[in-house]
């Protein structure tokens, strides 16, 4: 069975995330990058399914140099093979971009599912996985929770959440694209032997030209969506506690409160 | 009449007979032990050659002297005599011996007789007394006190009673011998006079005495030649065993991991088959005597965990013998049951907090830790199997380099306001104050941190932190068995101190301190490391710091086990207690190198504790017991654990938790 994993490199999550000057991005010094937690659910899947059924889990990822250590990690924990997609012309892609180079790349490998996490927690735009699915003419489901393979490989059963938390059954062919939620699996630590031999294993790196691509079809140029300017949320004002020793006079005034501060009742 | 007696007098010309047999007999012993040694021996090497004196030193004071044995009154007082009189008894016999057939044939010199032999008798007839109240006494505990911490195999029964029988019919002979010839000096012979007097010539006569005494002579000989063959093939073997734990016990500082040397390039970690570990290591499986004194002190056991440190040395013994028939086979795997999973299981690794305490009481210097410690690397390592809550702990060290989901760019948050200087900015600096993640992070902990800072600042030290450059030690990584990730932190740390030629660093945190005094040395970090309380004590007494003020209420101090046990800082803290205090310390029962755990150590801090009573819980309220208001620590963990244990007890109005530098700080 080919399984191919898409994973995303991201900012660690208790990164305080800072605005450049220009407000034109954020500040990259200092920042700690890892595999994006999503990603790491269903990189766990593949090798599940690897170890079930047998065949080879690819790592794809399209990133600048740096994304080579998330591929790294990767094949750590039981990927066999690494492919980098890494051009400087890249940079700037969009998910629309994204999904397009990563439909590219996979369509040129044996594939019979595609694994990939149901976000990146750097943007969290959630659409890398529908737009991949449309590129290379699958049938995909997202926010999966659970998946069950049929026994002569020719389809997958997907438990997924719904937006209101409710819970779907959904059968498609193979081959699929799922996009995992956390609660997909318990995803692995990497055994020393698998760092190890992780340093030996290839990537490869795939290149503008490699792809086929020109210049303006990829990165910012070729992007539909281009962010004007960055800015931190408002900081969130502290806590409210209610002194008072006679609970019928608290609830009083946090009614109050409710009502005429919040405004939420 | 000369004053001496006979030797083989009344059984005959025996003396070939009996010689043979002894030399059957010892040879069956010396195989016994040699197939021992043997079975050792599939261990791997380690070195523990040097300190030949000290190692002699040990086996004459730990082994001869008791020193460790006399700890607890009963058991050490019943072993000791039976001991002593045993090691007097077979001195009587070489002294027989010599007469018998060296001195005698050779150089026609008797010496075995008049006052010698007359002292001679006394002394071995008060030993083999000795040995039998030591042997009732033994008996009288394993069979009607019956404590918890023994477990009584046919092995134990059956050594005990063989050795009173020796002993007795030993007795019964003499007796017997001077019933029959009644030599007024034998009187000396005080124990034998008296069964002699039991022979009365009333009742039995000479004919049938020499006869008893025949039969006894024999069966004494028997079963002496029983015991001799015996223990090559059962605990007894201890006496040989232990001896050599002794001899080659480790002088390197107690709280010195293994290091594992050149990870990079290692194929396998950790120890998953007896054989993966040192010989030293199962010499340890024999050494055992299950006496059962580290299962009455492990915290993990306490609290009624899987874990038995004495359990656990068992289990390893039988995995070794199981293993050693395979070992010797083709097909080495056959029927071998797995050392972690079947004769160990994962709960009972886990279970354990590195306290230290069964090492440091065990008699016969077995060394339980570093067992638990290489058993877990196999299961990190190799296997990347651990308590799933330990993943994001391992996560959180390698990207933030502390233990928690704190961005490592937050390191330096709690000084705010407090504008403590990092290194980056001087590093002109007397000392650095190592604040650990604790100390970084958690809210409590913090709190110590900024009691140090008031109190560096009060005695003018000129002091700095590295700020956002700290990283975690790799102490927790490295006891829980992680020990790529801990050599990675331990590695980085040490570049970025020497960078700023840092020469002595401060601990508020013992797990810090004693990492970086016995372990960074390992990798190439030499610094002079001092814990708070001891530079504390220092200002104090220096005159560096005045504290003109005492501390309202009664005070109880709990032992953090790595300052403890680990590093024997015992004293440091509660004088300056005393300094700070009116009154007395109100110690728990369980003090100084007896203490007991909070629940933190070895990696526990970061485990859910499921299994058993919650160690915090059972010291919080010992602390109880003793009627003091605050409980003084001077560990980050046990700062935790024990504010912990006071609010799950609902004891927040009777107890309260201060490190000792927070109360220091209170009265400047």
């Amino acid at each position: 069975m080919n399984i191919v994993v898409c994973i995303k490199q991201v900012p660690d999550t208790e990164t305080k995330i800072q605005i450049n000057s220009d407000g034109s991005g954020i500040v990259t010094e200092g920042i700690k990058y890892v595999v994006n937690p999503y990603d790491e659910y269903a990189l766990e899947e593949g090798v599940r399914l690897k170890e079930k059924f047998g065949g080879e889990v690819t790592v794809i990822s399209l990133g600048p140099e740096r994304a080579k250590e998330a591929i790294r990690n990767c094949l750590a924990v039981g990927a066999d093979k690494g492919i980098h997609l890494n051009d400087p012309s890249f940079e700037g892609s969009d998910s629309y971009v994204t999904a397009k180079i990563l439909a590219k790349a996979i369509s040129e490998i044996p594939f019979d599912i595609i694994l990939t996490g149901k976000q990146g927690v750097d943007f969290d735009n959630s659409q890398v996985f529908a737009y991949l699915a449309n590129f290379l003419n699958l049938p995909f489901v997202s926010v999966v929770m659970d998946l069950e393979l049929s026994s002569d490989l020719k389809s997958v059963t997907a438990k997924r959440e719904g937006e209101g938390g409710e819970k779907e059954m959904i059968q498609i062919p193979l081959p699929a694209i799922i996009a995992a939620q956390k609660d997909l699996n318990q995803p692995r630590y990497a055994s020393l032997p698998g760092i190890m031999k992780a340093k030996k294993k290839e990537i490869k790196n795939l290149t503008l030209s490699d792809l086929d691509f020109s210049a303006d079809e990829v990165g910012e140029k070729g992007s539909r969506v281009k962010v004007k300017n960055y800015s931190l949320p408002p900081e969130r004002k502290a806590g409210q506690i209610i002194q008072g020793e006679d609970p019928t006079e608290v609830c009083e005034i946090l009614v109050k409160l409710l009502r005429e501060e919040a405004k939420i009742i | 009449m000369d004053v001496t007696r006979e030797i083989f007098w009344n059984v005959g010309n025996v003396a070939l007979i009996v010689y043979i047999l002894s030399a059957i007999v010892v040879f069956i012993l010396v195989y016994g032990f040699y197939k021992r040694v043997k079975l050792w021996r599939v261990g791997k090497e380690e070195k523990r050659g040097d300190f030949i004196w000290e190692r002699v030193k040990s086996v004459l004071l730990f082994g001869f002297g008791h020193k460790k044995t006399l700890n607890e009154t009963y058991p050490g007082i019943s072993h000791f005599i039976l001991f002593w009189g045993f090691v007097i008894l077979f001195l009587g016999t070489l002294i027989i011996f010599l007469q018998e057939d060296v001195f005698s044939p050779i150089f026609n010199l008797f010496f075995l007789h008049g006052n010698f032999y007359l002292w001679f008798s006394l002394i071995l007839d008060f030993s083999g007394a000795l040995a039998i109240i030591g042997v009732l006494l033994a008996l009288y505990r394993r069979y009607v006190i019956k404590p918890d911490r023994l477990d009584n195999i046919f092995d134990d029964f059956f050594s005990l009673i063989l050795i009173l029988l020796v002993l007795v019919t030993g007795f019964l002979t003499e007796g017997a011998r001077i019933a029959a010839t009644r030599p007024d000096f034998e009187r000396w012979s005080f124990f034998g006079w008296h069964i002699a007097l039991l022979f009365n010539p009333s009742w039995i006569e000479v004919a049938s005495l020499l006869v008893w005494h025949k039969i006894f002579w024999w069966v004494h000989l028997g079963l002496a030649f029983l015991l001799i063959g015996y223990l090559g093939y059962s605990k007894l073997l201890h006496i040989f065993s232990s001896s050599l734990s002794l001899f080659f016990r480790s002088f390197e500082p107690k709280g010195k991991l293994k290091p594992i040397l050149d990870i990079e390039n290692q194929e396998s970690f950790g120890v998953s088959k007896v054989e993966e570990f040192s010989w030293r290591q199962l010499l340890d499986a024999d050494a055992c005597t299950r006496c059962g004194r580290c299962q009455d002190i492990c915290p993990a056991y306490l609290s009624e965990k899987p874990l038995s440190p004495k359990k656990l040395i068992q289990d390893l013994k039988t995995n070794l013998l199981l293993s050693s028939k395979s070992l010797k086979k083709e097909n080495p795997e056959e029927k071998r049951p797995h050392l972690v999973g079947q004769s160990i299981s994962e709960d009972e690794l886990w279970s354990c907090t590195t306290c230290f305490a069964c090492q440091e009481t065990c008699p016969v210097f077995v060394e339980h830790l570093q067992k638990v410690i290489d058993l877990r690397r196999y299961l990190v390592l190799m296997e990347a199997k651990f308590p799933q809550e330990l993943t994001p702990m391992f996560k959180n060290l390698e990207t933030n380099y502390n233990p928690w989901a704190f961005g490592f760019a937050t390191r330096a948050d709690w000084t705010k306001g407090l504008e403590v200087k990092s290194l980056s900015e001087d590093n002109d600096v007397e000392i650095l104050f190592w604040v650990g993640c604790s100390g970084s992070f958690d809210d409590r902990s913090k709190k110590v941190s900024k009691a140090l800072v008031k109190i560096l600042r009060k005695a003018n030290i000129n002091f700095g932190i590295l700020g956002n450059e700290e990283k975690c030690c790799g102490e927790p990584a490295r006891r829980i068995g992680n020990e790529y990730l801990g050599q990675i932190l331990i590695q980085q740390n040490i570049e970025v101190l020497k960078n700023y030629g840092v020469k002595k660093i401060l601990f508020t945190c013992p797990h810090g301190y004693n990492t970086f005094k016995n372990e960074y040395p390992q990798f190439g970090g030499e610094f002079e490391v001092f814990h708070h309380t001891d530079f504390i004590l220092d200002l104090i007494q220096k005159g560096r710091l005045k504290i003109e003020k005492k501390i309202n209420g009664d005070l109880t101090y709990h032992d953090s086990c790595y300052l403890g046990r680990y590093n024997d800082i015992y004293d440091s803290p509660r004088e300056i207690l005393k300094h700070i205090s009116d009154g007395k310390i109100k110690e728990m029962e369980r003090k100084r190198e007896k203490s007991f755990c909070c629940g933190a150590g070895g990696g526990r801090m970061w485990m859910e504790e499921n299994l058993g009573k919650r160690i915090n819980q059972l010291r919080v309220m010992e602390a109880e017991k003793t009627d003091a208001k605050t409980i003084a620590s001077a560990c980050p963990y046990c700062l935790t654990m024990l504010s912990d244990g006071i609010k799950e007890k609902g004891l927040e109005e009777k107890l309260e938790t201060k490190d000792i530098a927070e109360l220091v700080a209170s009265l400047l």
